[in-house]
């Protein structure tokens, strides 16, 4: 599955830290979604569109 | 806040400095170790389970090394929850090897048992207070462990049964089984760009 989240982090000027921390998951889990190294929960992938106000399939999309 | 687009993955001639410098540490670590227990330790088991706590409680003073230089709130408790796990882990390998130096064997098991509980406990703590993605760490590292050590034990028995090779003590079977659980959680995580 490919994603956005490196670039929806950027636009808004975010560390993975600092986005791990809105998530409530550790900064390695954020960067191993954003290398595609790992694909996240369903309540996950909600809780990310939250945080960046857009929906699920704006921001993770199929191989 | 600041942005940090932090590169994905390391370039080859890192991984290339990381293997050597690894592979120094090891051999470094080897001879250090050889000549330190040179005449000390006679049984193969024992050895391997020295070198299993050398591996423990070093993975957790690195460990703690991160979380004291890298704090991080998220997931709460989490680093140190670690850090407690891998050193009584290291302890748990050390007692009955050199335990019975200082105690009767009854009190090093009894030691043996009480910090066997106190890791179970931080380790389910660990479970509970784990993201996501490092709880899918810990199952596939089980899932894979079980895998190789059920296959291993499968060989190792029939072939025993069979009168082929000589049998192995239970310690000695613990140490060959952290060993590839060790082996399991260093494939499982790297999976996930864990290191």
């Amino acid at each position: 599955m490919n994603n956005r989240l490196k670039v929806l982090r950027a636009e808004r000027d975010w560390s993975q830290a600092d986005l791990a921390e809105q998530l409530g998951v550790s900064r390695q889990t954020v960067n191993a979604l954003e290398t595609g190294r790992y694909d996240p929960s369903l309540p996950l992938a909600f809780k990310i569109a939250r945080v960046f106000g857009q929906p699920i399939e704006a921001i993770f999309t199929e191989d | 806040m600041n942005a940090s687009l932090e590169s994905p993955r390391p370039s080859l001639l890192r991984k290339a400095a990381l293997f050597v410098l690894l592979a120094a540490l090891g051999g470094a670590f080897g001879f250090g170790f050889a000549t330190l227990t040179d005449g000390v330790l006679t049984r193969w088991e024992d050895e391997l389970a020295v070198v299993m706590a050398a591996a423990t409680i070093g993975i957790g003073v690195i460990t703690a090394f991160v979380v004291a230089t890298r704090p991080s709130q998220v997931p709460r408790g989490c680093g140190v929850l670690q850090v407690v796990v891998m050193l009584l882990a290291g302890t748990l390998f050390l007692l009955p090897v050199f335990g019975s130096a200082w105690a009767t064997p009854e009190v090093v098991f009894g030691a043996v048992l009480l910090l066997l509980a106190v890791q179970s406990g931080a380790n389910l703590m660990l479970w509970r207070n784990a993201d996501e993605m490092l709880r899918r760490v810990m199952l596939e590292t089980s899932a894979l462990a079980f895998w190789a050590v059920q296959l291993s034990l499968f060989i190792y028995a029939a072939a025993e049964r069979l009168g082929l090779i000589g049998t192995i003590s239970g310690w000695g079977l613990m140490g060959v089984l952290m060993g590839v659980y060790f082996i399991a959680s260093i494939v499982a995580g790297a999976r996930r760009g864990l290191s």
